[in-house]
């Protein structure tokens, strides 16, 4: 019981360790981002273009057939109980809201960093075991600034569209498949949306996946540059990244639905 | 001058270095030499200031390494090169990419005259065809001479180098060799170097330092380390596998640890 108590003990420091040294990354990050953005040759050689086409473009197939099943999938999930009260024409009201407060930043969010927030820490994790990064401060460049602020900028500019794209998607597969298999004529559907869809409901969606952006790269960046050891260490911190990220963005996205909505 | 002062440095409770003292001189080759798994690769890392000692300290001209954190440290390491044991070249960069990459960061000169300058350090290591390759595409050797040349970038007043020729074959060892002595006779850099190539020491070196169980067992010009009469040393240099030098790292006794284990 006293072991117990000492691993949990141990385990809640190492926690608050990690956290602080999370804030610490974030602050050298954004304090890094503004000195990159001032210096346009620099922002150039940073390739920031680049990171958006690989985190955000490449994630566009995923991210809109997931949307679009989703879209249907909630879709029949209400249509079931709302046919038998007649009140089938509050469908896209619910659907709309639904996706863009809450399904569509969060579903996209998690696709991403199990994609790209993996990605970061594998690659900066592999970069941290073959000294590369103690290399790079040996030049005396810093690590922050070279292998960070891209992606955190791209990120930042690509999961708010990527959001905003898949509840767009959502929202399209909900409609074929009212209009469709529901009977819901297509005028009948758009006005019935836009009657319900407030610009608070898109806004608030966004504001929840740029937090989330911050979310994956810091803890993917985070993860990768603290790794120690060799090719497996990689791994297993590649499989703590997604972890931590998931249960951070759903912790965050609870705290964020309640101050919008609560 | 380069004063290391009484530097200890634990892994656990394994002592790594403990109270290393010995001096360099700037615009000499200075060669350390240590078994495998002695603490080279921790020594050249406090050194550069990527590792804290637990104690001591050492100092370069007027700068005291061992206190300085961050971004303090940057003058410092914009007058020093390192050639890792390994190259640890940017692998999502080319070679000239990663050449010219500390040129880049700390100047601001035209695209053009980078490229230049990336090509004339390429050719130094005799490797100018290869410069759109990345380090994956070339042999150790190879990535080790393309390290050596980003080292050597920005025009270092001084270069660490570790294990410069460990794992390369005679040919391409000597040629690195021969290449640190050139830096020095006729660019006047200050080269560092650590390995447990005895006779690659002997050759070049002007002072040898001698590291054994964490701590300086001999240093002197290669004359004088070849005529010490301390058998330690003798067996250093001859690499006999029998007199007081043990293989064996552990400091447990062998029959204690089979029959406890
Ligand atoms: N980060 C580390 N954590 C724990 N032990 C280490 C670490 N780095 C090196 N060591 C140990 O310290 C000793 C010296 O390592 P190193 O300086 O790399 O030796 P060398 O370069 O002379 O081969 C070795 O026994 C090694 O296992
Ligand atoms: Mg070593």
């Amino acid at each position: 019981m006293k072991d117990l108590f000492g691993y949990a003990g141990r385990k809640f420091i190492l926690y608050l360790q990690d956290l602080s040294s999370l804030v610490y990354l974030f602050r050298e990050t954004l304090q890094q981002s503004l000195v990159l953005l001032r210096d346009g040759k620099k922002l150039r050689e940073a390739g920031i273009l680049k990171q958006v086409d690989e985190i955000g473009t490449q994630s566009l197939p995923l991210v809109l057939s997931v949307s679009a099943l989703l879209g249907i999938a909630i879709t029949v999930l209400i249509s079931f109980q709302l046919k038998d009260m007649g009140a089938l024409s509050y469908i896209p009201g619910f659907v709309a809201v639904a996706v863009f407060r809450e399904i569509g930043p969060l579903i996209t969010a998690m696709i991403v960093a199990g994609r790209v927030g993996a990605a970061f820490t594998a690659r900066i994790g592999t970069m941290k075991v073959s000294e590369e990064i103690l290399a790079l401060e040996t030049m005396a460049i810093n690590p922050v600034r070279f292998l960070v602020v891209q992606r955190f900028v791209a990120l930042l500019l690509a999961l708010p569209a990527l959001t905003l794209a898949a509840n767009f998607t959502s929202l399209l597969g909900s409609f074929v498949f009212s209009s469709t298999r529901l009977g819901i004529r297509a005028d009948t559907y758009v006005r019935e949306m836009l009657d319900v869809l407030a610009f608070k409901d898109i806004y608030s969606g966004v504001a929840k996946a740029a937090v989330f952006a911050v979310l994956i790269v810091m803890i993917g960046c985070y993860r990768g540059l603290v790794v120690e050891g060799g090719a497996e260490d990689v791994g297993r911190a590649t499989m703590i990244s997604v972890v931590s990220c998931t249960l951070a963005i759903i912790l965050f996205d609870t705290v964020m639905t309640t101050a919008f909505y609560g | 001058m380069i004063v290391i002062e009484d530097l200890r440095k634990n892994y656990g409770d394994r002592k790594v270095l403990d109270g290393v003292s010995f001096a360099m001189e700037r615009r000499k080759i200075t060669h350390i030499l240590g078994t495998s798994g002695g603490g080279k690769s921790t020594l050249l890392k406090v050194m550069i200031g990527a590792l804290k000692p637990d104690a001591g300290r050492i100092r370069y001209g007027d700068m005291e390494i061992t206190n300085l954190q961050g971004r303090q440290l940057d003058p410092y390491r914009k007058k020093i090169g390192m050639l890792f044991q390994h190259g640890a070249l940017i692998n999502s960069l080319t070679v000239a990419e990663n050449v010219g990459l500390p040129i880049r960061e700390h100047t601001g000169l035209d695209d053009n005259i980078v490229k230049i300058m990336v090509k004339m350090k390429l050719e130094m290591v005799g490797l100018r065809d290869f410069e759109e390759l990345y380090p994956a595409q070339l042999s150790g050797g190879m990535q080790k001479r393309v390290a050596l040349a980003r080292a050597l970038a920005l025009d270092p007043e001084l270069v660490y180098f570790d294990e410069p020729t460990s794992g390369l074959d005679p040919i391409v060892a000597s040629v690195i060799t021969k290449l640190i002595a050139d830096l020095n006779r006729l660019l006047g850099i200050t080269c560092i170097v650590v390995t447990h190539a005895v006779e690659e020491a002997m050759r070049i070196a002007d002072k040898i330092v001698i590291l054994y169980r964490g701590k300086v067992l001999a240093q002197g010009t290669p004359g004088e380390i070849r005529e010490s009469s301390d058998p330690l040393v003798q067996q250093f240099i001859t690499g006999n596998p029998d007199g007081p030098i043990s293989f064996r790292a552990s400091s447990k006794d062998y029959r204690e640890d089979l029959l406890i284990g």
